[in-house]
């Protein structure tokens, strides 16, 4: 079993053929693949990562001045966005919710609070989970990475 | 010159005569057949190469359970170990054992407590086994929800205060990791 390398070896000359052994390298690629299918991860899952501070749940500090509040509201109806005392519906874009104008507003707000990292998703009881993890997906993507899930109710809205 | 039949011929420098009685059998064909390992060998390396393209250094964290359709993420990060809590539409899981129905969660509990009594109970006994197990350690308060992704949140939210209550503070939701594009992501 090799593969032979011929060079010449004409007129008396010494052959020069090679057999090149490949048993080991066959070995060699059987145990990897064997290896590599046993290890293998088919499915590729991920997190986003969400925190539960509510307002006066255990965990959260009594800010010493005003602090700029934002809030996701997300309920039937569409999306509620409220920038401290400035509340801005964004409607059902039809039966599907208006994500892309929710990220241009929250990218908006980003501009003039850079340094706000911090962002509430108010959620009413109906909105089903899928909902929920989009809106927080278009938070993240407007560099708002601290995202707190929490119930509509507790919101102060 | 008399005609001889063919026959195999061996140089005159091959000095084994065991060798020569072996190959100079006259009219008898040799049983050697070359096997070309070309196309073989490259079949195992694409093959190699592909597998260790898809290799995940951290193996499988999380399996997915058959009733449960995760939904789409774009800004994700990797996993980390964390108890796992399972929900799908008719049951509630944590580490695989079911903790509640979702009958139970939906329903409008008359004392106004959110609290999932078999879940606090379960979560409490991890935390304290973590601590336990790793003293040196801080804990981190990080569980992992699975969760299907037409569930509602008035189960979530219950299932997330129970969590909390037992200490739990930084809930992750598990989803199918997207590229930026649509497409899948690649492997972290």
């Amino acid at each position: 079993m090799g593969v032979s390398v011929d060079t010449g070896g004409k007129g008396g000359k010494k052959s020069v053929n090679a057999d090149l052994n490949l048993v080991p390298y066959i070995d060699l690629l059987t145990c990897m693949v064997a290896f590599l299918l046993i290890t293998a991860v088919w499915s590729q899952l991920a997190r986003l990562e969400a925190h539960q501070k509510g307002q006066g749940q255990a965990g959260e500090e009594t800010p010493p001045e005003k602090v700029f509040k934002l809030v996701v509201l997300v309920n039937d109806s569409g999306f509620n966005l409220v920038a401290d005392q400035d509340q801005q519906p964004i409607p059902k874009k039809g039966d599907s919710y208006d994500y892309e104008k929710l990220g241009d507003e929250l990218k908006k707000i980003k501009d003039t609070h850079a340094d706000k990292t911090d962002i509430q998703v108010a959620s009413d009881d109906a909105v089903k989970f899928e909902t929920l993890v989009k809106t927080m997906d278009t938070a993240l993507s407007s560099r708002f990475p601290d995202i707190s899930l929490i119930d509509s109710g507790g919101a102060g809205i | 010159m008399p005609i001889h039949p063919p026959h195999a011929h061996l140089y005159n420098s091959v000095t084994l005569e065991v060798a020569k009685a072996k190959l100079g059998h006259a009219g008898r064909k040799s049983l050697y057949a070359p096997l070309n390992l070309v196309a073989y060998i490259d079949m195992m390396t694409m093959l190699v190469i592909f597998l260790l393209m898809s290799f995940s250094a951290t193996g499988e964290i999380l399996f997915v359970q058959k009733n449960i359709v995760l939904p789409d993420a774009q800004n994700w990060t990797d996993l980390e170990r964390a108890p796992v809590i399972g929900v799908s539409k008719d049951v509630v899981t944590l580490d695989g054992s079911q903790v509640a129905t979702s009958d139970e969660l939906m329903k409008d509990s008359a004392t106004g407590d959110f609290k999932i009594a078999d879940l606090h109970d379960k979560l409490v006994t991890l935390k304290n086994n973590y601590k336990l197990l790793h003293p040196s350690e801080d804990f981190n308060g990080i569980a992992i929800i699975q969760s299907d992704k037409n569930v509602e949140f008035k189960m979530l939210k219950k299932i997330m205060y129970s969590a909390s209550v037992a200490g739990y503070q930084n809930v992750n939701f598990a989803v199918t990791p997207k590229a930026k594009g649509g497409a899948a992501a690649p492997p972290p």
